[in-house]
């Protein structure tokens, strides 16, 4: 039944990953507009008897710039800020749910794979604003590369609203019909004057015809009243029929403007009858002019008629929630969720699903931990020690390597590994409609279904590696997610794989990795981001080794401890000490102030040359990432951003004892009081430009907002 | 039909009246004839293009087009283009109104460009004989895959959900698209692609340099010959071609020498363009045998000069035509779907567009280089790729001044049913074998639009060969005007009321005021605000809506907005529901302002937030300010996009 997909150009591309649930090998519930409902009704079931449900995105891309990508110099806020960037542009194409539950008389888990196409068509009318996403085309290229069926998504994916945008379609609705909302529109037309000559002849016509078919109605009691001596045509244009009980014309054939015009005449000059505008089952707009014999019938009927439209809206509005009743049925399941790699995933979830996204990590994990509150993430787990020997984690933990990896079974290509350490094994069915089967070969990566099936199996392996005995499950006792051997892995997310950052979704904490957890890892020095300058619009042609030639000529051979390109046209610079930050800004300032023949010949002017170079600390870095501006090259960005400075000065004292730091967090709170320490002198802080004034205001509430929040990480610490 | 309104179709259809008069007559009936012809004739039209064959053209045949299309090109008269893109406007504001200058009109159409995407060009070069129109059209799918792997022709692209959903509904194939899409660079990034990819150019076209060498230079001259000879020598004397093979490859080793096209070849590094020019006037010593080629260096100049060795004087030959077939085989791959529009451009014929603003700033960005930051600019730069550039839009302003017909199966018809203009559209392609959607008619249809109103403005179409200068300079009146609302060149420019339109005047920059910080309201409310507030508003004065976040206030007498805005920052003398406004926020702001919101490019969804954005941003250079003040725009009445019938 399911198969039943509309013959239409397309039906080709369709039909070809449709029918891999029959033909190709991997079994996988494709669900579109046209099944959805169905196919929703029965994960509902499967979603309730589940143990666990993995998920997995495909998105239309991942960064909107090359300098939003991953940096080892990303501080965990800016980091997050990227993330928010990625999920607030980029669209979800395909969205993987499968559900598994531990059959006991089978002993082996059944997954229930499903792929969702989904497409945020625009389905109501909102505030002209349109819906728009970005696409990365190497992201697209890659999808392609694994034959990713666009056609499908865009034509027939499943549309949805987030929750906020669901409130707020309700909110315009019942302002738009607050009061006496049909006839809102009447004060408005009574200075509209009859310019033309044609406009007063048509008036004077209509308000002739329409008093002429009262006094019919008023005089025949409830025969039907007919125009007397007027053409075939004008007949059609006005037909009596009955609304709602009461005797009303129907209006077809005029123009917008014409209609305007009887709207007028209609609301000036008859008190009884009443001008409204329905859609009619053929949803095209239909106008009729209303009889009604009393005041109070007149109240009743706009009440009735107002009634209807607000079903009808309504209505509208639930349907177009679409997919997103999908993640209500997670939400509320309270099942644990399990991703692989998944902040950006959850990032997304959010941001569509529910609402625009907090301005902080920590506030987008407690918000979304209220509604998602049992996540376990398969990096994490792979990366701990208990799973996977030392020597298997050398090798990568992507997605597909780790399947292969665990389940070797499972994964076709990578029979050849039979470890024998990998016993014992957990089995795993897959059941698509009524079909059952545990055999099939290797299914398409990249396609989200496929995906998120994986990561349930290697979920349920490495569970199986914990000492985690599903056979000694009932199954519907226990909960696996309160499982005490899980504990130490559930809602933790990887907030920066490069760092080896990790966030605790209850408290919104950072924990640094266990060093001994993934050694294979390049151990970088830890950066102290307050040692940090941005340099940007420099020289196009300068290199990361001249700048920090140029720059240890002044400052010493040891002054600058690494350099790092944002991209061609920006680089971080890491100094030893931070009140080298200072000096440099402050050396800078003044050779760009001062023109004679010492600032030409001083080392720094190969850096200066061209006298466009900026030049700020790691909180301008920050300011530039949460614009929703995105320029490819950075000097562009920060340009577009409204950045009219060259020079920003930070202010110099910090205690030494910030740079002996260990612990993430530690330094995040050291971070954040020198901004704090730098906020407290903002009356002092040396701003170049007079022009500058009115920003540093802004910066100064910016500044208390971070203490703010600063006070709020201690305490929650 | 009945009769009160047939009698006007019946004046229109037996049209020979001249253009004013019945313009004038048409008026009050428009509406209605417009909604009832268009729904008849859209059915009638899509039949006809049923057999009108477009060739699809995709990376798999696309190299096998690009001889076909070359010879069409040169043949032809003109050359219609038409794209498909993946969005246009993101907010109602965003939308170039008539209260645009040309400047604020290219900037909103240049955000346009710069963020969305072209899917599908389609290029027909046509001509037109007596009454006959000769089309050969091509529809191109594009996408802009990054196939060289250095981030372009771009690092991503904004897509607007309606704009594909309409395309799905046209039953447009994304999977084709995107699998099987022709890339691209624009003229720019090939230049800097070669630079990045840092291939090889053969130096045969070296200016000589004229400079005396210093000592520096001539001891470097001396070092680097003899290591030439050397090597040369080792390859070359016979009595080392014997040697063993460990011998050889040691030789190979202390020589630095490596193979190029299977024959040996050494780099000599070079410091400076200096160096470089050097070596290759040095190497003109050896110009029997050796093919110097220049190396770019990764940042842009020259890392080294390769010496190739050929075998002999034939072998040079043949090596030097190797180097050029590699050459453009690789410049044929980095300019993709560019190699069309180079075809056009060099071809300098009228290229016929619909909206052609739009579609040009596309074509600008995409094939030629970033767009500039204004007007001016735009159009030099973009004439010297397309020096006319023709709007059937403006066309079709001569013949229905008072209404837009934006839309082309609208106009079609509209001529059809006004005019008497016999064309017939041939397209000599034979009928394609494969089925399924044909997509790219619209390229057709404007080669169809442009060949009527050439025949119904007397454009010569009947005689386009035997007297070429008169079109052209019939043409060239139409050529190259880029603004959606400027007037048409035949109109005298008064500055009066258009008596005919009724709903178009001319107003001066300086008597709009941009009003915002007001919640939820008409126009006819803020109107009915207005006029209870001040003396200013007792004259005769416009309000009408930009999006629902702000308003604009037309002043019909030059220096009553100055006064107003005086009055509404000083604050004091307003009275009434205004006063109650202001002290909730209700900020006004000149033209200037607005121009200004337009250039910083923040491009909020709200007018009101780019307004208070400029308001603030006080420092950034204002670099059309005198420009504006002389501008005039045209205000309509029916331009606004009317929140009542949203």
């Amino acid at each position: 039944m399911t198969r039943q997909w509309p013959l239409r150009a397309f039906s080709g591309a369709l039909s070809r990953a449709y029918s891999s649930s029959s033909s190709s090998p991997f079994p996988l519930k494709h669900v579109a507009k046209l099944n959805f409902e169905s196919a929703f009704c029965e994960l509902k079931s499967h979603v309730g008897a589940a143990d666990f449900v993995a998920i997995d995105l495909e998105m239309t891309g991942v960064t909107s710039a090359p300098w939003r990508e991953s940096f080892e110099y990303d501080r965990y806020d800016v980091r997050y800020l990227k993330v928010k960037d990625s999920a607030e542009k980029f669209a979800i194409l395909q969205f993987g749910v499968c559900p598994f539950r531990w059959d006991a008389h089978h002993q082996s888990f059944i997954a229930h794979p499903h792929n969702f196409y989904i497409f945020p068509r625009q389905e109501l009318a909102a505030d002209g604003t349109s819906y728009e996403f970005l696409c990365q085309t190497t992201s697209m290229d890659f999808l392609a590369k694994y034959q990713f069926d666009f056609n499908a998504c865009i034509h027939e994916g499943v549309s949805y609203l987030s929750r906020r945008q669901e409130e707020e379609a309700l909110k315009r609705l019942n302002l738009r019909y607050e009061d006496n909302g049909l006839l809102d529109k009447v004060n408005e037309f009574r200075d509209v004057p009859l310019a033309r000559v044609t406009d007063v002849l048509f008036s004077e016509r209509m308000k002739n015809r329409l008093s002429e078919w009262r006094d019919g109605l008023l005089r025949s009691g409830n025969g039907v009243p007919q125009f007397q001596g007027i053409s075939n045509h004008s007949r059609q244009q006005m037909q009596t029929i009955f609304y709602k009980m009461r005797p009303a014309l129907s209006l077809n054939g005029f123009t917008a403007h014409q209609l305007k015009l009887i709207q007028l005449v209609t609301n000036k000059h008859f008190k009884d009858l009443a001008y409204v505008r329905f859609n009619s089952e053929t949803s095209c707009s239909q106008q009729i002019v209303v009889y009604m014999d009393s005041k109070s019938d007149k109240d009743l009927f706009m009440k009735e008629v107002k009634d209807d439209y607000l079903k009808e809206a309504d209505m509208k509005i639930k349907a177009a929630i679409g997919f997103r009743h999908v993640i209500d049925l997670l939400s509320s399941a309270q099942k644990l969720i399990v991703g692989h790699n998944c902040f950006l995933d959850i990032a997304h979830i959010y941001s569509k699903f529910f609402g625009p996204l907090p301005q902080t990590a920590e506030g987008f994990v407690s918000s979304f931990h209220t509604y998602f509150p049992h996540i376990v993430d398969t990096k994490v787990l792979l990366n701990s020690n208990s799973v996977l020997p030392q020597r298997m984690r050398k090798s990568n933990t992507s997605l597909s390597s780790a399947f292969s990896l665990l389940c070797p079974q499972m994964a076709v290509n990578s029979n050849k590994i039979s470890d024998l350490a990998f016993r014992p094994f957990v089995n795993v069915e897959v059941q698509v409609d009524d079909t059952r089967s545990s055999n099939w070969s290797s299914g398409i990566k990249h396609e989200a279904g496929y995906d998120a099936f994986m990561t349930g199996c290697v979920f349920a392996q490495a569970c199986s590696h914990l000492g985690i005995d599903f056979k000694l499950h009932s199954s519907s006792s226990e909960n696996l997610a309160q499982n005490e051997k899980l504990q130490k892995y559930i809602n933790l997310l990887y907030l920066s794989w490069i760092h080896g950052d990790i966030i605790d979704l209850r408290t919104g904490n950072m924990i640094a990795e266990s060093s001994g957890s993934n050694k294979f890892r390049k151990q970088h020095p830890k950066i102290l981001f307050e040692n940090v300058v941005l340099i940007w619009r420099f020289p196009l042609r300068l290199k990361a080794t001249e700048i920090r030639e140029c720059i240890s000529k002044v400052f010493g051979p040891c002054s600058v401890t690494s350099i790092y390109h944002v991209d061609e046209t920006a680089v971080f610079v890491q100094f030893s000490k931070a009140e080298l930050v200072f000096e440099f800004l402050v050396l800078k300032e003044s050779l760009e102030r001062s023109n004679d023949a010492i600032s030409v010949l001083h080392p720094l002017s190969k850096l200066l040359e061209g006298g466009n170079t900026c030049a700020a600390g790691y909180e301008t870095y920050k300011e530039i990432c949460s614009s929703p501006i995105s320029k490819v090259l950075f000097a562009d960005q920060a340009d577009a951003v409204g950045i009219r400075w060259k020079t920003r000065l930070v202010e110099s004292k910090l205690e030494a004892q910030s740079q002996k730091q260990e612990s993430f967090c530690e330094e995040n709170v050291a971070t954040t009081t020198s901004i704090s320490v730098e906020k407290s002198k903002t009356g002092k802080q040396h701003v170049i430009d007079d022009l500058l004034s009115r920003r540093s205001k802004c910066d100064e509430v910016i500044d208390s907002f971070f203490t703010a929040e600063v006070r709020q990480v201690r305490a929650t610490n | 039909m009945c009769t009160l309104s047939m009698r006007p179709k019946q004046t229109i259809n037996n049209a020979r009246v001249t253009l004013a008069a019945s313009a004038r007559k048409m008026v009050s009936f428009l509406p209605w004839l417009q909604r009832r012809l268009f729904s008849a004739e859209v059915s009638r039209t899509h039949q006809n293009h049923r057999n009108w064959t477009v060739k699809q053209v995709t990376k798999s045949n696309f190299s096998d087009c690009l001889e076909g299309i070359k010879s069409h090109i040169s043949s032809s008269d003109f050359i219609a283009v038409s794209l498909q893109k993946t969005g246009s406007f993101s907010a109602p504001w965003h939308h170039v109104s008539p209260f645009d200058t040309p400047d604020t009109a290219y900037l909103k159409t240049k955000h346009a460009a710069e963020r969305f995407q072209v899917l599908q060009f389609a290029v027909c070069p046509f001509t037109i004989t007596a009454s006959r129109v000769t089309a050969y059209p091509y529809n191109f799918h594009l996408f802009p895959r990054d196939e060289l792997k250095i981030g372009m022709p771009s690092y991503s692209f904004s897509c607007q959900t309606s704009y594909l959903s309409s395309m799905a509904r046209e039953g447009f194939d994304f999977n084709a698209c995107i699998y099987d899409g022709i890339s691209y660079l624009s003229r720019a990034q090939e230049s800097a692609a070669k630079v990045q990819m840092g291939n090889a150019i053969s130096a045969n076209a070296m200016v000589e340099s004229t400079s005396t060498p210093s000592v520096a230079d001539t001891v470097f001259i001396q070092r680097t010959r003899s290591r030439v000879k050397n090597w040369k020598n080792a390859f070359t004397d016979s009595s080392t071609r014997a040697d063993e093979p460990l011998l050889r490859s040691l030789r190979k080793l202390i020589l630095r020498s490596e193979e190029y096209n299977s024959r040996p070849c050494m780099n000599i590094d070079v410091c400076s363009e200096r160096q470089m020019q050097l070596v290759i006037e040095m190497l003109q010593e050896f110009t029997d045998d050796l093919v110097p080629l220049i190396i770019p260096a990764k940042g842009g100049g020259t890392q080294s000069v390769r010496v190739v060795l050929a075998s002999s004087k034939e072998d040079k030959e043949l090596l030097q035509m190797e180097l050029q077939n590699d050459e453009e085989k690789q410049n044929k791959k980095i300019r993709g779907f560019r190699e069309v529009i180079d075809l056009i451009s060099a071809s300098q014929k009228p290229v016929v567009s619909h909206n052609s603003l739009n579609d040009f700033t596309f074509v600008h960005s995409k094939f030629l280089a970033p767009l500039p930051t204004n007007m001016e600019e735009f159009m030099c730069s973009l004439c010297l790729a397309f020096p006319q550039v023709i709007d059937v839009n403006h066309l079709m302003k001569e013949i229905s001044p008072m209404r837009k017909v934006t839309n082309l199966p609208m106009a079609i018809s509209y001529l059809k049913n006004r005019f008497f203009a016999p064309v017939d559209v041939e397209i000599p392609f034979q009928a394609l074998v494969n089925e399924g959607k044909i997509h790219g008619h619209n390229v057709v249809r404007i080669c169809q639009l442009f060949a009527k109103l050439c025949y119904i403005l007397k454009l010569a179409p009947n005689s386009i060969q035997s007297n070429d200068k008169n079109l052209a300079s019939a043409l060239e009146a139409y050529s190259n005007i880029f603004n959606p609302y400027s007037p048409s060149p035949q109109e005298p420019i008064d500055g009066d009321i258009r008596i005919w339109t009724n709903n178009t005047i001319k107003v001066s920059c300086e008597d709009l005021v941009f009003l915002w910080g007001f919640r939820d309201m008409t126009a006819g409310m803020l109107k009915s605000m207005l006029q209870a507030s001040h003396k200013v508003f007792s004259e005769e004065f416009d309000v009408r809506l930009v999006d629902k976040s702000c308003a604009i206030v037309v002043f019909r007498r030059p220096g009553l907005s100055k006064t107003f805005l005086d009055v509404l920052n000083g604050g004091s003398e307003i009275v009434g529901p205004l006063r109650e406004m202001v002290s909730e926020g209700v900020r006004a702001a000149s033209y200037e302002t607005y121009n200004r919101a337009c250039r910083l490019g923040t491009w909020d969804a709200n007018l009101a937030d780019a307004l208070d954005k400029a308001l603030a941003d006080l420092d950034y250079p204002s670099g059309a300010d005198s420009k504006t003040k002389s501008l005039d725009t045209y205000w309509c009445s029916e331009w606004v996009i009317n929140l009542d019938e949203l």
